[in-house]
């Protein structure tokens, strides 16, 4: 999925190629030798950006506006179709299902994997003995390759000799066919939260490294509760760390593929933006049809998608500073 | 070290990252394997000494005997390259090679993606590449043929039975010899599922595979896949919805390719398995169990007409030096699908030789084909009736089965399934 990958590396490299592309004002009138020097360091930056970055992008986009198929590799006849085929996929009975879905995955995915790396993370702030065993252990899932926990999740949630159904079973609960056409949405969800909070932990924790321990005495002395403490103190503390977690996560379950298609090829009610283009644009799944300038369309909207979040994230961000 | 020096020193350094860059932006295509390196001028024209054959069968290592076979092949004075890649990549990959005019010489695609490549112009035609087409069992050879152009032949043929745990039928009292037709199948299924066994395991798994292990019942209720809105197209996804309602069959047959469905049935507890040939040899040598295969049945009897399974030798379009690589490509095929070599080929890869006398000689040699017999003789292929219409017409079915296997038995929405299908 490079075009869907790009997208957040895009919005994430924006601020850095500013910074560094800068060019000294004085250097501007006469070419010195440490201007031809400061290019050489920075072409291959540029280098890299344009070669990864942008062209792939055109590309993208120009697929999305020619009209692919197999026989255009051979051939070269991609004929221009203007946005017809934005018009096709947004027409289609399956894009607004699918848009919906995304909408679930990744609202539900990102609200219910902060809540949790927050509460673990405000819960490890203390040591207590055998702590930092603990925290490691919770990065277990990340550390996984996907592959294999997607798969572990597959058996688990087997609807015949799943263990989970079992578990459900000891508690007088009838047993759940997880991986039909109804379920799939909550049970890839279900599977993706798991993945995704350590990466909460992680960063949330380091973010609350950085909240002065003098704070917490204060408000002690003051006769401030835990709670009270974690809403006054951690909480606001943690906006600009929480922002950038909430928007890192954002662009990666938007684009995710791996763990929804080793447990359910995208089938039923998992089928998401991103699953629904690496389908088309690779015949895979239920159709072996190549859709290449359909799977474009599909990838050019996640893309944008990304982009606003990243304006909403430097808007928010920009707003934080001005106060 | 002078401040001028460092600074030559740092363009260099920045020049040299430049290049390294602009070099990997080129070829961006790690499977495809250059064929056009080894060229040497002769006489007469251009001979190329290295010879380049793609193929789907990762399984098979570079010790196995298919590889060590397709080894001996190469002509004197060539050698052969072999590279190997997921089927459903097979095809993606071929496209951009095809692109780049790196294309190997020899490729071999599993069956219903050829119509697919030819009429998308990966192929080169059979008369072009001076391939000898005679002889090939017209049912297995079919899906070669597209718009009246053939553009290869089978490598050798294998298909699905109904594969039996001996053993589990005696202890529940089941003859196998009384499952003729569905209905005595889902006796069968009833009396080893009230004898406190499971029942049936197949590959319901959306895509190509899924719909490879429904159309015996979908043939075999009389369907045709012009028409995925008929009686008989609900009649056979009805039957297969039935078994995950009534817990013949396992519920997750909705994500299990065919490797997992037999490992399942592997497992001692199921009674049947629908699976294919290539399974015989194993199932031959079970120690846990007694497996036995036979014919799937029919709606009403008779051998159900299996889909034929297995891939096609075929020669890529080359834009560059292409007499040169036809002659290589020809020299190949006859090796592996000539009269003399077809058993070879077919029993280094555990399939059936896609010619009749020859095959009868294959089975007569070992007891195991025996009961794929008639299963060979009365599949039929796949994209023959439909050619590159096939592949839309699969996706359809592909949905109107997860559908129904969703559907758990509800016939209403079985019916719906298959008449959304039908409209596309």
């Amino acid at each position: 999925m490079w075009f869907v990958k790009t997208s957040s590396a895009a919005v994430l490299a924006a601020p850095t190629e500013a910074d560094e592309v800068v060019v000294p004002p004085r250097a501007r009138r006469r070419i010195r030798p440490t201007t031809w020097a400061a290019l050489g360091f920075v072409a291959p930056l540029l280098v890299y950006v344009v070669v990864l970055y942008a062209y792939p992008l055109y590309e993208n986009v120009s697929m999305s506006l020619h009209r692919f198929t197999r026989a255009t590799y051979v051939t070269g006849e991609a004929p221009f179709t203007g946005l017809d085929v934005y018009r096709e996929v947004i027409a289609s009975p399956q894009f607004w299902t699918t848009v919906r879905q995304t909408t679930v995955f990744v609202v539900v995915s990102l609200v219910v994997q902060y809540v949790g790396g927050l509460a673990l993370a405000a819960f490890f702030r203390r040591s207590f003995p055998l702590s930092s065993l603990l925290r490691a252990l919770f990065l277990v899932p990340w550390l996984m390759p996907i592959i294999v926990s997607g798969t572990t999740w597959q058996w688990m949630m087997d609807a015949d000799s799943g263990v989970l159904n079992r578990f459900l079973g000891l508690v007088g609960i009838d047993p759940v066919w997880w991986l039909n056409a109804d379920h799939a949405l909550a049970s890839v969800t279900i599977a993706n939260i798991w993945l995704g909070i350590p990466f909460n932990l992680v960063i949330l924790y380091s973010g609350m490294q950085g909240i002065p321990d003098e704070l917490y005495e204060a408000a002690s002395l003051d006769g401030a509760g835990a709670w009270r403490q974690f809403w006054s103190i951690t909480f606001p503390m943690l906006r600009p760390v929480s922002a950038i977690t909430l928007l890192l996560g954002f662009v990666y379950t938007l684009k995710v593929v791996d763990i929804i298609w080793i447990m359910t090829m995208g089938t039923g009610s998992s089928q998401t933006l991103a699953t629904w283009a690496y389908s088309m644009a690779f015949g895979k799944g239920s159709s072996a049809v190549i859709k290449y300038s359909e799977a474009s369309v599909v990838g050019t909207i996640l893309l944008v998608v990304a982009l606003v979040m990243g304006f909403v994230y430097l808007a928010a961000q920009r707003r934080q500073e001005e106060r | 070290m002078t401040i001028s020096t460092k600074r030559m020193v740092a363009v260099a350094a920045a020049a040299t990252a430049l290049t390294v860059l602009t070099a990997c932006s080129g070829g961006d295509d790690t499977s495809s394997t250059d064929s056009s390196t080894g060229t040497s001028t002769g006489g007469g024209g251009t001979t190329l000494t290295d010879i380049a054959v793609w193929d789907p069968y990762p399984q098979h290592d570079e010790s196995s005997d298919w590889a060590k076979y397709l080894q001996s092949c190469a002509p004197e004075g060539t050698t052969v390259t072999r590279t190997s890649a997921a089927t459903a990549d097979l095809l993606n990959n071929l496209t951009s090679a095809v692109k780049e005019g790196n294309a190997p010489d020899v490729v071999l695609l599993d069956n219903p993606a050829v119509p697919d490549a030819a009429v998308s112009g990966l192929l080169a035609s059979a008369a072009d590449v001076g391939m000898d087409t005679a002889g090939f069992d017209a049912n297995l050879a079919g899906p070669g043929t597209v718009d009246g152009v053939t553009y290869g032949v089978p490598i050798g043929a294998n298909t699905l039975g109904l594969y039996y745990n001996a053993d589990i039928l005696e202890a529940s009292g089941v003859d196998p010899l009384t499952i003729t037709d569905w209905d005595s199948l889902n006796d069968a299924l009833a009396a080893v599922t009230a004898a406190g066994h499971k029942g049936i395991t197949f590959s319901g798994i959306a895509g190509e595979e899924g719909v490879f292990q429904a159309l015996p019942w979908f043939w075999g209720a009389g369907a045709q896949l012009d028409d995925l809105g008929s009686d008989q197209a609900v009649e056979a996804g009805q039957l297969l919805s039935d078994w995950i309602g009534q817990g013949y069959a396992p519920k997750s047959a909705l994500t299990d390719n065919q490797s997992a469905s037999w490992d399942l049935f592997l497992t001692g507890e199921y009674a049947f398995a629908e699976n294919g040939s290539w399974f015989a040899k194993a199932a031959s040598e079970l120690t846990d169990f007694s497996a036995v295969a036979m014919p799937l049945p029919g709606h009403v009897g008779g051998a159900a007409p299996a889909p034929t399974g297995g891939e096609f030798v075929l020669a890529p379009l080359q834009k560059k030096d292409a007499e040169a690589h036809y002659a290589n490509a020809s020299k190949i095929i006859d090796c592996l699908v000539g009269a003399d070599n077809q058993v070879k080929t077919a029993d280094a890869l555990g399939y059936f030789a896609a010619n009749k006398d020859l095959r009868a000689a294959q089975v007569a040699a070992d007891p195991i084909w025996t009961p794929w017999a008639t299963s060979i003789e009365s599949a039929q292929g796949r994209t023959t009736d439909l050619g590159p219409d096939y592949t839309a017409a699969s996706a359809a079915l592909s949905t109107a089965l997860q559908a129904s296997l969703n559907a758990a038995g509800d016939a209403d929405a079985v019916r719906s399934a298959f008449e959304q299908a039908a409209q596309g």
